[in-house]
């Protein structure tokens, strides 16, 4: 397969923010694509102590909020928004679950942590202070991906779980 | 038409396969269209997550590891396309690559014990696996794990899924398993997990790009040699690019067991592998990048 392969000084890299975000959707847009064509009612609810710590029981997974982001479909699905601690930052991201309460689909709505954990590392983003002149590459505008930056999705996966046993205990039991 | 206006980017991601799967399209101007292209691109790569799972009970993987030795078991049009590659590459290789380490992985706690399923028979290799029209007939009792060539198979089918949209300029990334579609030029950093004064960056256009490292283990590590089941050298990093990235998965795990040896199996496959070593050297190996 044709192609070139580069060995490019680190100095010669500039990023242009300490941690890069990329916004993949807003809640309306994961909205739209997650309830096509449906009109969501925002059912905001704050649990109780008490029901914070039997979703903690539940599910095994921390809460790290009482409130929680819910809008109901009119043919009874729920949309979630919430977010997880990352290794670094919080990721925010969408469920939607269907009249049965099963999964319809998982959106990442934002990600802050789109590099490798050597271009996360401190140290080794230190080299980069000061360094902003004229560069020939920018990482995240002429360099899009990284290769080998295995990215682990267990938070997400807790989350998910978080968000189910909320839909188990509360939400199921809720007249929107 | 001016070429300074921006390219509409549309770029979302979502959990699977155990990792972040980041899929974005550039250069589209309906973005229903290019939503509707992204979210069947998802639905063929949780499909290959749903059927080649280790971990889901109801995967191809679960039922084969819980039917009786001997017995056909029907499995979906993609397991048994992504065994085929893992068989011909296990018969290539004379067993360097080879599927049925999933034992040894579960012994080193990186898989889950399989529930209910028949305990896997210690000498069982790829030969005891018998393909058949429509199923697969296991002929020792044994855990396959596809983690080494699944998640390459599921980017390519994300990537038709994409091209049959109409999408002309775009990108898969499941994590490092990566397939662009486009001429480019695209430009990948490779995170070989060594810090380093220089960053490798691989420049392409349509192609696909895998990269592997034992560098993020600590004591035993996810990549055996299938021969010896011993564990390939840790501390490298492997990164392939092929036109398919079925085969740029599977062959970085060839060239992290054997090396320079693995030359003529990436030239089969008309792949080129960047390895490198612990002192931050690379090495081409294969097909010669012009």
């Amino acid at each position: 397969m044709n192609h070139r392969f580069l060995l490019v000084p680190v100095a010669a890299l500039v990023i242009a923010a300490p941690v890069q975000a990329t916004v993949y959707l807003s809640v309306e847009q994961a909205q739209a694509l997650m309830f096509p064509g449906a009109t969501l009612a925002p059912v905001p609810i704050t649990l109780t102590a008490e029901q914070v710590k039997s979703v903690e029981r539940a599910s095994d997974v921390n809460v790290l909020s009482p409130q929680v982001k819910a809008w109901r479909s009119p043919t009874g699905g729920w949309f979630i928004a919430d977010q997880v601690v990352g290794k670094h930052e919080f990721i925010p991201f969408a469920l939607a679950i269907d009249e049965h309460g099963a999964v319809k689909s998982v959106e990442i709505l934002e990600y802050r942590e789109a590099y490798g954990d050597q271009v996360r590392n401190e140290a080794w983003r230190a080299q980069f202070v000061g360094k902003t002149h004229a560069s020939p590459l920018k990482l995240n505008d002429d360099i899009k991906n990284i290769s080998g930056a295995t990215l682990s999705s267990r938070h997400m996966t807790d989350g998910v779980k978080r968000l189910l046993a909320i839909y188990e205990l509360v939400l199921a039991h809720t007249n929107g | 038409m001016s070429l300074s206006l921006p390219t509409p980017t549309v770029e979302r991601a979502r959990p699977l396969l155990g990792t972040t799967v980041v899929i974005r399209v550039e250069g589209e101007d309906d973005p229903a269209h290019v939503h509707a292209a992204i979210s069947d691109a998802f639905a063929a790569i949780a499909h290959v997550h749903q059927t080649m799972s280790f971990h889901e009970p109801t995967s191809d993987l679960s039922r084969l590891h819980r039917a009786p030795v001997g017995t056909r078991v029907g499995v979906s049009e993609g397991t048994l396309a992504v065994l085929r590659e893992a068989l011909a590459l296990a018969d290539m290789t004379d067993g360097v690559f080879d599927v049925t380490v999933g034992a040894q992985l579960v012994r080193r706690g990186l898989l889950p014990t399989p529930k209910e399923s028949c305990a896997p028979d210690a000498s069982a290799t790829w030969r005891d696996i018998e393909l058949l029209d429509d199923g697969v007939r296991l002929h020792r009792s044994m855990w396959i794990d596809l983690g080494g060539i699944a998640k390459g198979y599921a980017v390519d089918q994300a990537a038709m899924a994409l091209r049959a949209a109409g999408m002309a300029h775009a990108c898969v990334d499941a994590g490092g398993d990566l397939r662009t579609i486009g001429q480019g030029p695209h430009r990948i950093a490779i995170d070989s997990g060594l810090p380093a004064d220089h960053i490798a960056v691989i420049e392409l256009g349509e192609a696909a790009v895998a990269t592997s490292t034992g560098r993020a283990f600590d004591y035993q590590g996810a990549h055996l040699d299938g021969r010896t089941g011993l564990d390939c050298v840790r501390d490298q990093c492997a990164s392939v690019v092929s036109a398919r990235c079925i085969h740029a998965d599977a062959l970085t795990k060839v060239a992290l067991a054997l090396g320079e040896a693995s030359a003529p199996f990436l030239r089969h496959y008309g792949a080129t592998a960047h390895l490198q070593d612990g002192t931050g050297r690379w090495t081409v190996l294969g097909e010669l990048p012009s």
